[in-house]
């Protein structure tokens, strides 16, 4: 069966959170548009080889987070809030980023400190040339 | 009890060993007619008694092999995870062994009544004696499929049949010298003494008696596999 | 009836040198159970009491709302069982034994077992000793799935099979579970193949079930917390501390009711977290087997 989505088990990350990713990539880009109806847990569970619950737990999260709607006895939607995709990951952006300045400041780093590590760390995830010197000037 | 499931089990044992009991039945069967048509060739009849003698005793080998093979297979728990109890297992095993060994010493036991009849030498009183040993040799079957099925162990099932083995030879002995049996040996005519009857009575009591205690042990275990 | 398709109460076995003892389980319809323990822990004991082919020597258990092993001829016309010790009839063929169970169980599938021999990449005309283990194993699950049994309790379904053929049986079992009203409970070494498709998970050992919950808390709740103490710090004094590995000023604490609280109660007690790692059910397993056997109880 040709599975809508692709879930890696050498990922680091537990499944439930990729299946998350994975929807909300996939309203993201229009593949699943609002209302439309998607593969309920039990087949989705049955596609990807993994348990149910673990596919109950990703449905459950988007819920709360409102990016499908459960209805009782019928399966799973996506939800009807037209623009969700550029809000679902500014939403998300937003939440990482909380967290980065948490456990940033646990680590004891100040704002600047912060700043730059986000700055080299995007510069080697996505191979932009700054201009590094200029950045460091004018922060330190 | 089940009687689909024991039926299908059964079944099942006949076609594993399909080609032996096949194979021992068209024997017998050949052997019969050919004591029926030797005109009282009496070499003919004693080779006729001898294979279905040999027939019986290889049957018996193979009951003990049925039940203890289960075990030793390991198809055991295959068994088990169908429909069945273990006393409907027990009663396809000893049934099934059982009827098959009974339809071969049906046929020695009309092999030799023939042969008695047929010859002169042999006098019609020997009917009832050799009647009463056939039904030992039942009886000690019988003790083998109960000892098998219920010890799943060859080792227990070789050892009681080579003791019953034995016990036949002195039974046969003892009873032969009993004042009864012996004086209506020689007769011509075929005579029921009492002592014969209560024999008989004895040793069908003593089968039922066997496959009894057969079922209440299996029904007392509680590891199957 | 749905609810409960498992449920053992109080369960102990003796025998001379291994006692099964306190066996507590319940397995709800429609999920599927994990039984992981070392061998000799328990896990055949458990599931051959399960099938009623052992007696217990107390407790209660009930198997599709019958009474094992009173009921058992009954119950197992619902049940498939396949065992790793299970042999099937070597010189026969995997077709006559297709057709044997089918003529015994009316609910057996003909179109779905021709996909389960497609599938499983079997011949049904090849006698059974011609076959690999692999191969075996495949044809008793075969005839086990095939009848499409409200229950299925297998007892290493994917030992000894190659990887192709781990993922084929994996993808059968989860199968099986689209009809919410189907239950499994398998038991396994392969920790990996648990975690992928376990709903329930429970350790055994020494006889002993040490821990049942579902998969998703198991991985919620486990974690191994690095930290880094500054001279004469002490560790901080956390719940649910299952061990304490490393050294002395770069401790390990692996926990096993992991809060994101206890990141700062780490902090306020002096200690840098350098990182909170997740942990694989086998982690999870092995530590809490030691712990236990080491008597540190959390």
């Amino acid at each position: 069966m040709n599975s809508p989505i692709v879930i890696s088990q050498s990922d680091g990350r537990p499944m439930y959170l990729q299946i998350m990713e994975q929807i909300k990539q996939k309203v993201a880009v229009g593949e699943w548009g609002p209302g439309e109806e998607i593969p309920s847990i039990r087949v989705l569970a049955v596609a990807l080889r993994i348990s149910v619950i673990t596919v109950k737990r990703a449905y459950l999260e988007l819920e709360r987070e409102g990016v499908i709607v459960t209805q009782h006895g019928k399966g799973s939607i996506v939800a009807t809030d037209p623009g969700l995709g550029p809000r679902l990951y500014d939403r998300e952006f937003e939440e990482h980023l909380e967290q980065v300045v948490r456990i940033g400041t646990l680590l004891g780093l100040s704002n600047k400190q912060m700043a730059l590590r986000l700055h080299d760390t995007a510069s080697r995830l996505n191979e932009v040339q700054l201009h590094e010197d200029e950045f460091r000037k004018e922060t330190v | 009890m089940n009687t689909f499931i024991v039926t299908r089990l059964i079944l099942k044992d006949w076609y594993l060993n399909r080609t032996l009991l096949v194979a021992a039945i068209v024997t017998g069967l050949l052997t019969l007619a050919g004591i029926a048509a030797s005109k009282g060739n009496s070499i003919a009849l004693i080779l006729g008694i001898i294979v279905l003698a040999t027939i019986l005793i290889g049957m018996g080998a193979v009951i003990m092999s049925s039940m203890v093979n289960e075990r030793k297979q390991q198809t055991l728990p295959f068994v088990m995870s169908l429909p069945v109890s273990y006393l409907e297992y027990t009663t396809s095993k000893l049934l099934g062994s059982l009827l098959i060994f009974s339809v071969l010493w049906l046929m020695l036991l009309l092999g030799m009544i023939a042969t008695i009849l047929i010859t002169p030498w042999f006098s019609n009183g020997l009917i009832p004696f050799v009647v009463i040993m056939l039904v030992e040799v039942l009886m000690s079957t019988c003790l083998i499929a109960a000892v098998s099925v219920t010890t799943e162990s060859q080792g227990w099932t070789i050892g009681v049949a080579q003791i019953g083995g034995l016990a036949l030879n002195a039974v046969g002995f003892s009873i032969v010298r009993l004042p009864d049996i012996s004086h209506t040996m020689r007769s011509r005519t075929i005579q029921w003494s009492t002592t014969s009857i209560v024999l008989l009575l004895a040793e069908f009591g003593t089968i039922a008696l066997m496959l009894g205690t057969a079922f209440f042990v299996q029904s007392r275990k509680r590891d199957f596999v | 009836m749905t609810g409960v398709a498992v449920q053992f109460s109080g369960v102990s076995k003796k025998y001379p040198h291994f006692t099964l003892q306190d066996v507590d389980l319940e397995l709800p319809t429609g999920s599927i159970m994990g039984f992981v323990g070392a061998n000799g822990a328990g896990k055949s004991t458990t599931i051959r009491i399960l099938m009623g082919l052992i007696h217990q020597d107390c407790g209660t258990v009930h198997v599709l709302n019958h009474t094992m092993p009173a009921n058992q001829a009954a119950a197992k016309r619902d049940i498939g069982f396949v065992s790793e010790d299970m042999r099937l009839y070597a010189s026969l063929t995997l077709a006559w034994h297709m057709n044997f169970v089918s003529s015994i169980y009316p609910q057996w599938d003909r179109l779905y077992a021709e996909h389960l021999l497609r599938s499983f990449d079997l011949k049904a005309e090849r006698k059974i000793k011609g076959l690999s283990h692999g191969q075996r194993v495949k044809a008793a699950l075969l005839l086990a799935l095939a009848r499409r049994p409200r229950l299925l309790v297998l007892d290493e379904p994917t030992t000894g099979l190659d990887p192709v053929g781990r993922r084929e049986v994996l993808a059968e079992l989860v199968a099986v579970l689209a009809d919410e009203e189907r239950t499994i409970f398998f038991s396994s070494q392969n920790t990996l193949d648990v975690e992928q498709i376990s709903d329930q998970i429970t350790f055994i050992d020494r006889g002993r079930i040490i821990d049942s919950a579902n998969k998703e808390t198991f991985l919620d709740r486990w974690r191994r917390l690095r930290l880094m103490l500054p001279l004469n710090t002490a560790l901080p004094q956390l719940p649910g501390v299952i061990e304490v590995g490393g050294s002395t000023r770069l401790p390990v604490l692996t926990v096993n009711r992991f809060e994101p609280a206890m990141v700062a109660v780490c902090q306020d007690a002096g200690a840098a977290v350098q990182a909170v790692d997740a942990m694989t059910l086998e982690e999870i397993f092995i530590a809490n087997v030691q712990s236990r056997r080491e008597g540190v109880v959390a």
